[in-house]
């Protein structure tokens, strides 16, 4: 399945005003910041758990969980680790192992706990969330609604443009890299069975190709641009226009009820990490 | 007023070698312009100085003469690849992204955009995503887009290339649209099987020169210039160029009705037996699919239930429209995709656990993009590239021998990257006679090739076959097909409608109708005729008219 690409449908989130779609990643993106609770995290999971079921982009956050899962898992045994080297900063709950030990003079602790699964649980979350919620920006608004609702936010169109370009280029170069390591392993070069050496010199070489390749796709848009009389010097008019609706009322709406219960959530079931 | 191309002499650079030399034509309003020539003529620079790419983007040139044409006059051009063209996400989000650009009121778009749209046919796509549409209609919502902008010159760089037979109808029935509406339209492409039709003037270029600048109707008497330039030609035409001398009183004709009407009256025509297709000796097949279906993640139902079997040592086509499923199914010959049920196997032996690589030893696959196979530094380390890979020996005296027989020797240290777009693809085809491989998948090998790398091509197939190997086509280019193959197999929808010899499929129009692909003309003629025997290329035909005139004269 296709990753990083808009998903064409008529869901509820489709249909919102791209400005309500950036302000929820914006909003969730300083609440994921903010927000140390599990019990919070997990409620924003359930909530956003319902936003994909019923906009059907699920699949595509599995998709996107896969793609992610080495991160999520490296970040998660980073702050265990990190956590072996200290007491719980609450009391209770099972401790697995624990001693101290003296090095360079100093005294310390190792604890194998509960609370170093809780810490490793907390960060990994909250990147997912953080990530999640921008692709689910992603997934729902095709590119030239990002250009209409940056521009409405008086964002200059040249900027507005390029980012929108960025999300036509993204899958365009992601397919060109599969074609490039399908086409180099037809010709023998093995890709499939071989160790993670291997794997990271193979896509050094792949690099070489998919740059060129990227390079004169850029050439073809540079001159695409001129054809189209592209000058950013020049006011444009626009053919489409963007409003907000009701639905994005309902949808502001649920998402203040949702951040209000993460904050109680939050207040209620803290625990420092 | 007309547009005319005065003296215009280019270069690149000013130590670098003139790539346009004293340039001079007119362009007549309201017809179509045809440039042909080989690669490297300078087709696509002439192009850059008339769309105005030459200097306002490339600067550092050398460039002198004038293109003369009313102030404020507007030129915008249709490329190859429309992917690379269209801006937005949906077709109307493209179409008006121009018009945008120019500061055209919202009204007024709207009014541009449903005229575009009503005057090529194309509002069933207004609601489509650029993304979802085939090649063809991409390609026809990017001149959409351009005409919207109401030029005073359209110009289309070889916008079929990359087409499947339905994408290339559509397109021609594009531009005899916009022909008939009056719109003035270049058209920068060697092939001109697809618009020989619709095309009134062509200039003729050879290395940075004018050679030719006339009407259709004398550059397809040149013959000699025609092979020079390379130009693919449609087969009516060669059909008409080899009876000539035979039929003095023939006309030209540029379709197989016009064709058949005038050799009607000149040859006895008799009613086409079809008989047996003569029984093909019976080759061991080398590879075997059973069963074979695949669905991909979003329940599309690529291929179902496909059985085929490839004689070993033959050279195969797989036909179809663009979606029918060839890809899919000869990514899975060469493991690129593991069908979702059944199984392949070559010799016997099932493919299902092995890797591409190990895959690549038997069968390898020769994409359709070179860009995607090319990244050695040389051509010689690119040609021994699968030797390398696979550990099989080679010397440097076949090196030698197999850049000399393509006319490669002198870019032997050349950055492959930098060869014209037909040398990469022959390229590419040579690197696997140094594999170990003995089945060889070429996906579109034509794209991007004039006449007599098309020519070379065949040849170099005939080769492989020669050589012991076996080879599978897919190809648009149906003349060339039955030409070259033995057999074919042909898909429709995910399905294997057909599978048999060449001679087998000759006869089988209905197929052909169910997939809306054309047999070649002397195939269809040689029928029409009553003659003997099917024909398959201009030769035979010529041989088999000439033989029911003389019978006729006794």
């Amino acid at each position: 399945m296709d990753y990083l690409k808009y998903v064409d449908s008529n869901s509820f989130l489709h249909k919102l005003d791209p400005r309500t779609k950036f302000a929820f990643f914006v909003v969730m993106a300083v609440l994921t910041s903010v927000i140390k609770s599990f019990v919070a995290l997990a409620f924003l999971l359930v909530f956003f758990v319902i936003i994909w079921k019923s906009c059907h982009i699920g699949e595509h956050i599995l998709v996107l969980l896969s793609k992610l899962k080495v991160l999520l898992l490296f970040i998660f045994l980073l702050w265990l680790c990190l956590g072996l080297f200290q007491e719980p900063k609450v009391e209770g709950g099972p401790v697995f192992f624990h001693t101290t030990f003296s090095w360079v003079g100093q005294q310390h602790v190792f604890c194998f706990d509960w609370y170093d699964f809780y810490k490793g649980a907390v960060y990994s979350l909250r990147i997912f969330l953080m990530i999640s919620s921008f692709y689910t920006v992603l997934l729902t608004t095709n590119f030239s609604e990002m250009i209409l609702g940056l521009r409405k936010w008086h964002i200059p169109y040249s900027v507005a443009f390029a980012i929108g370009l960025i999300f036509q280029i993204i899958p365009i170069t992601i397919k060109e890299l599969q074609a490039i390591m399908d086409a180099q392993s037809s010709r023998g070069l093995e890709i499939d069975k071989c160790n993670w050496v291997t794997k990271v010199k193979n896509y050094v070489t792949f690099s070489f190709p998919l740059l060129f390749r990227v390079i004169s796709k850029g050439q073809s848009i540079s001159l695409a641009m001129h054809y189209y009389k592209l000058d950013f010097s020049v006011k444009r008019t626009a053919y489409k226009a963007i409003k907000a609706s009701r639905l994005d009322v309902y949808f502001i709406a649920a998402n203040v009820v949702a951040i209000a219960i993460t904050i109680v959530l939050r207040i209620m079931y803290y625990i420092p990490v | 007023m007309d547009f005319r191309v005065e003296g215009i002499s280019y270069k690149y650079s000013k130590e670098g070698r003139t790539v346009l030399d004293n340039v001079s034509f007119s362009i007549e309003q309201g017809k179509v312009t045809a440039i042909v020539g080989p690669s490297g003529c300078g087709k696509s620079t002439l192009l850059e100085i008339l769309s105005g790419v030459i200097p306002t983007l490339i600067s550092n040139g050398e460039l002198s003469g004038t293109f003369q044409k009313p102030e404020e006059s507007l030129i915008s051009v249709v490329s190859q690849t429309p992917e690379n063209q269209l801006f937005g996400y949906g077709v109307e989000d493209a179409i008006a992204f121009g018009l945008e650009n120019m500061g055209i009121p919202q009204a007024e778009i709207a009014q541009r955009m449903d005229y575009v749209l009503d005057l090529l046919s194309l509002q069933y796509l207004r609601a489509r995503s650029v993304a979802n549409l085939s090649g063809g209609q991409r390609q026809a919502v990017c001149i959409a887009s351009v005409l919207a902008m109401q030029p005073d010159i359209l110009i289309m760089d070889e916008p079929v290339s990359s087409l499947d037979p339905n994408g290339k109808s559509l397109v021609q029935m594009v531009l005899k649209q916009i022909s008939l509406d009056g719109n003035t339209v270049i058209l920068v492409d060697n092939n001109l099987v697809w618009s020989a039709g619709i095309v009134d003037h062509i200039i003729g270029m050879l290395d940075g020169k004018v050679v030719f600048d006339g009407s259709k109707e004398e550059f397809f008497q040149d013959f000699e210039l025609q092979k020079k330039l390379g130009v693919i030609i449609p087969q009516e035409v060669e059909i008409y160029r080899g009876l000539l001398p035979y039929f003095p009183d023939l006309k030209m004709f540029y379709t197989v009705e016009d064709g058949l009407n005038q050799l009607a009256m000149m040859v006895n025509t008799k009613l086409f037996s079809k008989g047996n297709a003569p029984a093909e000796e019976t080759a061991e097949s080398i590879i075997s699919v059973h069963n074979l279906e695949k669905v991909f993640g979003n329940n599309f139902h690529a291929l179902m239930d496909v059985n085929a079997n490839i004689p070993e040592g033959k050279i195969t086509a797989i036909l179809g429209q663009n979606g029918s499923g060839k890809t899919t199914f000869v990514k899975h010959l060469n493991g690129l995709y593991k069908p979702t049920t059944g199984d392949v196997r070559y010799r016997g032996e099932s493919l299902l656990d092995k890797s591409v690589a190990q895959i690549s030893r038997n069968i390898i696959l020769v994409f359709q993009h070179p860009e995607h196979m090319l990244f050695e530094e040389t051509v010689e380390a690119e040609l021994t590239f699968c030797a390398r890979m696979q550990n099989i020996p080679f010397d440097k005296e076949k090196i030698t021998e197999v850049l000399t027989k393509y006319n490669l020797l002198e870019d032997r240290e050349r950055f492959p990257l930098n060869l014209s777009m037909g040398k990469k693809h022959i390229l590419t085809i040579l690197s696997v006679l140094f594999s170990s491989a003995d089945v060889i998948i070429l996906d579109e090998p034509t794209l991007g090739m004039d006449s007599s790398l098309m020519d070379e091509l065949e040849i170099l197939i005939k080769r492989l076959k020669e050589e012991g190997k076996t080879v599978i086509i897919i190809s648009h280019e149906i003349p060339m097909v039955f030409r070259a193959v033995d057999d074919a197999i042909i898909l429709n929808n995910g399905k294997k409608i057909f599978q048999g010899t060449k001679e087998e499929m000759a006869l089988r129009d209905d197929i052909f109708d169910k997939i809306h692909i054309s047999m070649p003309p002397v195939v269809v003629m040689s029928k029409a005729l009553g003659f003997d025997r099917i024909c398959y290329n201009v030769d035979e035909f010529v041989e088999e008219a000439k033989a029911l005139k003389v019978k006729e004269a006794e």
